[in-house]
């Protein structure tokens, strides 16, 4: 996934990735990457469960306005189930635009 | 089914239970180091921009060719996902994770309809209409064919989509 975000970003276009396998992150380093330490093949959370996968998307918004320094990877605190999702603030998360 | 793809299912089906056996199966797959990282600022605010999605979950329409799954350095080609064509339209071919949830909500690989939703509220500008869709796992030899052909080729797309901000998920 790395390797594909870096050629996108080269061309001109800017990127967030979302990672669940670290050490992918390090060695390829793309641009801007935020890492949840979740089970493979669930980035953005539950099937069905609508507020974890915005919760995620927005922190993605945040993270691709607030990175300055190419190749930082943002660790997200989120503990997989053992979180409430549904009373968090999504207008809060979001950047408000480039600062 | 070949005994190959199923040995692959199974140890993804392994994988996604014991993360920490992933450090065996999958690390070693690392394709290489890099040195430099591309850069291009943010400079539209996100309630102005055009959002995409480029993912390596091996999602594609059910109607395109499916991803290679027997050749053992993967798939570098991609397909493009219309939205318009609805997510039922779409599929995962993916042996290397295990997408049971995935394939019953794509949102969990692929936040289309969360994008969607934002878009109505007002957070983001515009979700694009064209999304494109990679099968990760990608080594060896096909490498070159994916920073140097397929990935360069999606990019000029996106450009040509007049796409903002392209968010990368992986399986």
């Amino acid at each position: 996934m790395g390797l594909i975000q870096r050629e996108i970003e080269r061309a001109g276009v800017p990127t967030i990735g979302v990672s669940i396998v670290r050490a992918y992150s390090e060695r390829v380093k793309p641009p801007r990457t935020i890492f949840l330490k979740w089970p493979y093949g669930h980035p953005f959370g539950e099937p069905f469960h609508p507020a974890q996968q915005r919760v995620v998307l927005a922190e993605a918004f945040r993270a691709l306005y607030a990175i300055r320094d190419p190749g930082t990877i943002i660790d997200l605190p989120y503990k997989w189930k053992r979180e409430r999702y549904d009373d968090k603030d999504i207008g809060a998360i979001l950047p408000r635009g480039p600062q | 089914m070949d005994l190959g793809r199923l040995k692959n299912r199974f140890i993804a089906k392994i994988i996604t239970r014991f993360p920490s056996l992933a450090d065996r199966f999958v690390i070693p797959y690392t394709p290489r180091d890099s040195l430099a990282v591309p850069w291009t600022p943010v400079t539209k605010s996100l309630d102005q921009s055009t959002i995409a999605v480029v993912t390596t979950a091996g999602v594609h329409h059910k109607d395109q060719k499916p991803f290679d799954m027997r050749d053992r350095e993967g798939d570098p080609s991609y397909r493009v996902i219309d939205l318009r064509k609805g997510l039922s339209s779409l599929m995962i071919t993916h042996d290397y994770y295990d997408h049971a949830d995935a394939d019953k909500d794509i949102n969990v690989v692929f936040p289309v309809e969360r994008l969607k939703e934002f878009e109505k509220e007002g957070l983001i500008g515009r979700v694009a209409d064209l999304h494109y869709g990679f099968m990760g796992h990608i080594t060896g030899r096909h490498i070159p064919a994916l920073t140097t052909e397929s990935a360069p080729a999606v990019a000029r797309k996106l450009k040509t989509d007049k796409v903002d901000l392209v968010l990368l998920s992986p399986g």
